[in-house]
């Protein structure tokens, strides 16, 4: 863990300190500022992935410190959720922007690198984008399940769903684009190495993650009135696995393979 | 079914690619892909709400024609297709090309064997590209590190306990010529690769020194050196020209990168390999297309399953209830 001396570093710490003060001052009770503090994170956090863009001469998604800085711009999505999909918990996205944003400030290095032959494919950002953003939406369905098991509820005076309800919508959401992430990745495979599926163990996780949530659809389906509880455990489960395929695979050296470079 | 595959899954990323392939490929694993595939078509048989809900219909279909193009095209697919359908083609397997030379056999460790193609490939020119400018690393033992950027002239400071560092020149192949009793130091224009960098230290007591730094043989630091000197290249692409001959006749032509492959006569050509020491040969990787298309049918069939199901279902009832509301309404 180090602090970075650089406008890179500082730009990550402003935006970390806006996502916390929103959400201290929103949890106090004073939401009006607590929104704009949030703003203000995020603003800070789009100029710090756009110098990194500069600063790395291509779209920065290559590696785990980019992915994290890419996720730390979550205020529209927050914004989404609540206006279109009616699924509240800004506060638990205030301190998400933040959480994201701590390994690309105190764990990751910073250091610019040049995109392997592998990585120059008009694939390569979609494909990123897209788990991405699948990540943020399963992410918070593991929230929304979290809050259902803990039986915690908002007020539904903002006619916002209820948890169980609510991570259904994240996971149906999340679930298409780590679908097209899974596919897309697999076309990039047959372009790049020769074979859409190489069993490599970044591969695997990504299917065994996309198989728990086929898995939470299918048991929803069949039980999902009766053992409501166990649906949100399925979420949790899935959460687990995306942590693992995103983290522990890159991070650990019991799963080299071909994605080894995303460290 | 799929807890099990799950933990099948999980177990797979714990051994390792190449373990994971073959274990997904024996014998057990054939007969659970099996089962796995009949029920997926047994479900589409019992529960009608799979037939009539065409998101649903698409995503279960779009596994099966997946399963079934891998199955197609893994290696006991090919040999069953040899067998019984008389389609002799070879999974996958390597080729090594000269500069200037024309190949068509395949090399497969699975087979033992070598393997003909119909047609022959030739290698017209390999080449790498590399991101410029390159960069010297200097890395001091208190762990201080500078990344300069290789260009005749360029000076760079390295703090007040070391001095100044000058670039004096780069070697794209450095060699050593004698001339009468002098040693001189060349770029040679001819075969070879051996890049260099020659750069001058002015030390902080105003000694000035000159050394090589050499991509290929990196130097080890002495008990008194204070830093470390390394040269590094990155390269951004590798390219082999190729040309695809038949009966003498050259019927395709293609320069293949990473992520640019040739695709003629049932099979797929990568850019894998070269020849690292001169660059005087390339290494393709072969794999036959059997199977491809039902995959990637499978994949459009997926896709398009779970977004009509999962998005657009809902949007177009919704669209639909507030029409209906409006037209109440009035």
């Amino acid at each position: 863990m180090e602090i970075k001396y650089t406008l890179q570093g500082l730009l990550i710490y402003i935006a970390m300190g806006g996502y916390l003060s929103a959400f201290m001052t929103t949890a106090a009770g004073w939401k009006r500022t607590g929104r704009v503090l949030f703003f203000f994170g995020f603003l800070t956090s789009c100029f710090s992935y756009g110098y990194r863009w500069y600063d790395a001469g291509h779209v920065p998604l290559q590696n785990l410190f980019e992915v994290f800085l890419c996720l730390g711009m979550i205020y529209p999505f927050s914004l989404f959720c609540r206006r279109v999909l009616r699924v509240g918990g800004v506060l638990g996205d205030m301190f998400l922007g933040a959480v994201v944003l701590f390994p690309a400030g105190f764990i990751f290095n910073a250091e610019p690198q040049h995109l392997p032959p592998a990585l120059q494919s008009r694939l390569f950002v979609p494909h990123v984008t897209v788990y991405v953003l699948s990540y943020l939406f399963m992410a918070k369905g593991s929230f929304q399940a979290v809050m259902q098991l803990t039986g915690r509820e908002y007020k539904t005076e903002d006619g916002l769903l209820r948890p169980e309800e609510a991570t259904y919508r994240m996971i149906r959401v999340g679930f298409v684009l780590l679908t097209l992430g899974l596919i897309l990745g697999s076309w990039w495979g047959k372009l790049a190495w020769g074979d859409y599926w190489g069993w490599d163990p970044k591969e695997i996780w990504s299917l065994a993650s996309w198989l728990v949530y086929v898995g939470y659809f299918h048991f929803r389906y069949m039980f999902g009135k009766r053992h409501a509880r166990i649906n949100s455990i399925w979420v949790i489960a899935g959460m687990a696995v995306i942590i693992i395929t995103l983290l522990w695979v890159n991070l650990s050296r019991l799963f080299s393979g071909l994605h080894s470079y995303a460290v | 079914m799929i807890v099990l595959l799950i933990f099948l899954s999980i177990y797979g990323a714990f051994v390792g690619a190449a373990r994971a392939k073959s274990f997904f490929n024996s014998l057990p694993l054939t007969v659970y892909w099996l089962v796995f595939l009949f029920t997926l078509a047994a479900g589409l048989g019992a529960f009608v709400r799979l037939v009539r809900e065409p998101g649903l219909l698409f995503m279960h279909l779009g596994v099966i024609v997946v399963l079934l193009g891998g199955m197609a095209g893994s290696e006991r697919g090919h040999e069953i297709q040899r067998r019984f359908l008389g389609i002799d083609k070879i999974q996958s397997g390597s080729m090594v090309i000269g500069e200037g030379e024309s190949e068509n056999l395949i090399t497969s460790d699975k087979y033992g064997a070598m393997w003909k193609l119909p047609f022959s490939i030739k290698l017209k020119d390999f080449r790498m590209e590399y991101y410029k400018p390159d960069y010297l690393r200097v890395q001091t033992r208190s762990g201080v590190g500078w990344k300069i950027p290789v260009e005749a002239g360029v000076e760079y400071s390295l703090g007040e306990d070391i001095g100044e560092l000058r670039i004096v020149r780069a070697f794209e192949n450095f060699k050593i010529t004698i001339e009468g009793d002098k040693r001189i130091a060349v770029d040679d224009q001819r075969e070879g690769v051996n890049p260099a960098v020659q750069v001058e230290i002015r030390h902080r007591d105003g000694v000035i020194t000159s050394e090589y730094v050499f991509e290929r043989f990196p130097s080890r630091p002495g008990p008194e050196d204070k830093f470390l000197l390394t040269y590094r290249r990155i390269i951004r692409d590798y390219i082999s020209d190729l040309e695809v001959i038949r009966d003498g006749k050259v019927v395709a032509e293609k320069s293949i990168e990473v992520n640019k492959p040739l695709h003629f006569g049932g099979y797929h050509f990568y850019q894998s390999s070269y020849d690292a020491e001169a660059g005087q040969y390339t290494v393709l990787s072969v794999t036959s297309d059997t199977g491809l298309r039902f995959v990637y049918s499978g994949y459009l069939m997926l896709c398009g399953g779970v977004i009509w199901h999962f998005w657009l279902r809902e949007i177009l009832t919704k669209r639909k209830l507030r029409r209906a509301e409006r037209n109440n309404g009035n």
